[in-house]
């Protein structure tokens, strides 16, 4: 039937936020869109690729909220001890980055997955856990986190400097910052003997393991 | 062979009404299509309704391409279709081929025109192919453009649906320029959230005989991705605007009460006789305000439950100090 000649118009007619009248052969989500002053600094939504930007923002913001709340839980049961005030250190540098991304993500008007109060109990038990394990288990901990982590921003940095470094200046510069901090949460890790745990390897891998989890599902839910 | 069609010759439409809906009456629509346009129709795939629209300088180009294909013509022409497709879209979609003459529109403009055209004949003939065929004749375009469409009205009302969510867009985003620049309050939540859903409300007046048709179409399930995602964005527009910086899950259990305020008020409204709809709007406050209540209900339950946990923790400490 003529009328199924255009099932993608029909799709990007109905994109949200996109019922601009414009020639466009893909749905431009929010293209078009007027400036939104908001409150806080609102970034322009016009030109920008929401749904990378959305995925990128939405599983930042949930591994460093895990990040803290690992974090939590391994002061809960090492808070006095020797490693106490590095542990404490680490945690400030976390809480700073969550902030930050809190701040990206009401910039960007990006949803927060819905899976966050599941990764506020998974963190507190796997940072209590890991550090139940003695000092050593808690840093290796640490060290196959932040591994992670700085693998999952690096990708995240190619991602961005592929579609448009000048556009995603801001995001990327703070990517990359967060990215060396998390590098240097590593070493340190590292330095306090965090191989020396008993079963390290094995510990790490299943760390790792359930981190590339987390980052599958915080993108998509 | 020049023809495959009894009765069709190179310059003759082949009668393909049958693809257009209401078909039967494929001959006659045809001569009705052709008297209607003041121009020499060639060769026309008039198989394709969209087709019909273009201007003459449009159909000059399709020319050569019509005569090639009409000889590979082998089939029905539901077969010979999936190759016209790629024409009909493909100059309106990329707008940046050669061939465009510059006041050229994209065929989503077009459609975009034909629904807004066919909205003033919505209380008349409903969601229906009627109303689009009579916005289509308000342009001077022929009837048979309400072939482009499907016959139940959908794209018609999803169209509705996101004109209106976008006019409550620049509404608020008009009071928020209001409130930034000094000249008027900003409002308390409560008070933002019922003024916002009945201004979004409201713009179904003029439609309300008929919404309840259209609501049940929104609801068929191929709709349904369209619909919701509509009504997601309109939500999340109105918090947004009222000021929501929520970062966790508060952002969801918002949004959900939100729009369950909005739905169960959209249909108490399908059925208020009341005057102006002030029994709409009152409920509407009702409801925000048991929201509201809810959710400082909810801190208070929490901010309790902490007091005890201590208070109990606080007398369990006390009573091993006094064991031992």
């Amino acid at each position: 039937m003529a009328a199924a000649a255009g099932p993608a118009v029909r799709c990007s007619l109905w994109q949200r936020r996109s019922l601009r009248c414009g020639p466009g052969p893909r749905p431009v989500p929010g293209g078009g869109a007027p400036l939104r002053l908001c409150s806080t600094q609102a970034v322009p939504q016009a030109g920008i690729n929401k749904p990378v930007i959305d995925r990128i923002i939405r599983v930042d913001h949930a591994g460093e909220f895990g990040a803290n709340r690992i974090y939590a839980g391994q002061m809960a049961v090492l808070g006095r001890s020797s490693v106490g005030p590095v542990i404490q250190q680490m945690w400030n540098q976390e809480k700073d980055h969550l902030k930050k991304f809190n701040e990206l993500m009401v910039a960007y008007r990006v949803r927060p997955t819905v899976l966050l109060p599941f990764w506020n109990v998974a963190g507190f038990v796997l940072g209590a856990g890991s550090a139940l394990l003695g000092k050593k288990g808690a840093m290796a901990c640490t060290v196959a986190v932040e591994e992670s982590i700085s693998e999952h921003y690096n990708n995240q940095i190619r991602t961005l400097i592929e579609e448009d470094p000048e556009k995603y200046k801001e995001l990327l510069q703070v990517i990359k910052q967060f990215r060396d901090e998390e590098q240097e949460h590593h070493d340190i890790g590292l330095e306090h003997d965090a191989e020396a745990t008993p079963a390290y390897s094995v510990l790490k891998t299943a760390i790792q393991l359930g981190c590339k989890a987390a980052i599958f599902l915080s993108e998509r839910i | 062979m020049a023809t495959r069609w009894p009765g069709a010759t190179p310059y003759s439409p082949i009668p393909a009404a049958k693809n257009l809906p209401g078909g039967g009456t494929g001959q006659e629509r045809e001569r009705k299509v052709v008297s209607k346009g003041n121009q020499q129709y060639p060769p026309l795939r008039a198989l394709q309704a969209s087709a019909v629209l273009r201007r003459a300088s449009d159909e000059h180009k399709k020319e050569p391409l019509a005569s090639s294909s009409q000889q590979h013509f082998d089939s029905p022409p539901a077969g010979h279709q999936p190759e016209q497709k790629p024409q009909g879209p493909h100059p309106s979609y990329t707008g940046q081929g050669g061939q465009e003459s510059e006041d050229y529109e994209s065929e989503e403009q077009l459609q975009h025109r034909i629904l807004t055209a066919a909205l003033e004949f919505v209380p008349e003939h409903g969601w229906t192919a009627e109303a689009i065929a009579e916005g289509a004749k308000t342009l001077g375009l022929s009837v048979a453009a309400a072939g482009m469409f499907r016959s139940d009205g959908s794209e018609l009302i999803l169209h509705f649906v996101s004109e209106c969510n976008s006019k409550l867009s620049e509404l608020l985003q008009k009071e928020q320029k209001l409130v930034q620049l000094g000249e008027a309050e900003k409002k308390p939540i409560d008070e933002f959230l019922r003024d916002a859903v009945e201004a979004r409300l409201r713009m179904l007046i003029p439609y309300i005989e008929k919404w309840p048709q259209a609501l049940s179409i929104l609801l068929l399930p191929r709709n349904i991705p369209s619909s919701l995602n509509l009504l997601t964005s309109m939500i999340d527009d109105i918090w947004h605007y009222a000021g929501d910086q929520s970062t966790d899950f508060n952002w969801y259990t918002r949004r959900a009460v939100l729009t369950g305020i909005y739905n169960t008020t959209e249909l108490v409204m399908m059925q208020d006789s009341s005057p102006g709809f002030e029994d709409t709007w009152r409920f509407l406050g009702n409801r925000v305000a048991d929201a509201m209540a809810m959710s400082s209900t909810a801190s208070q339950v929490q901010s309790t439950g902490e007091a005890v946990v201590q208070g109990l923790m606080g007398a369990a400490v006390t009573a091993l100090c006094w064991k031992s």
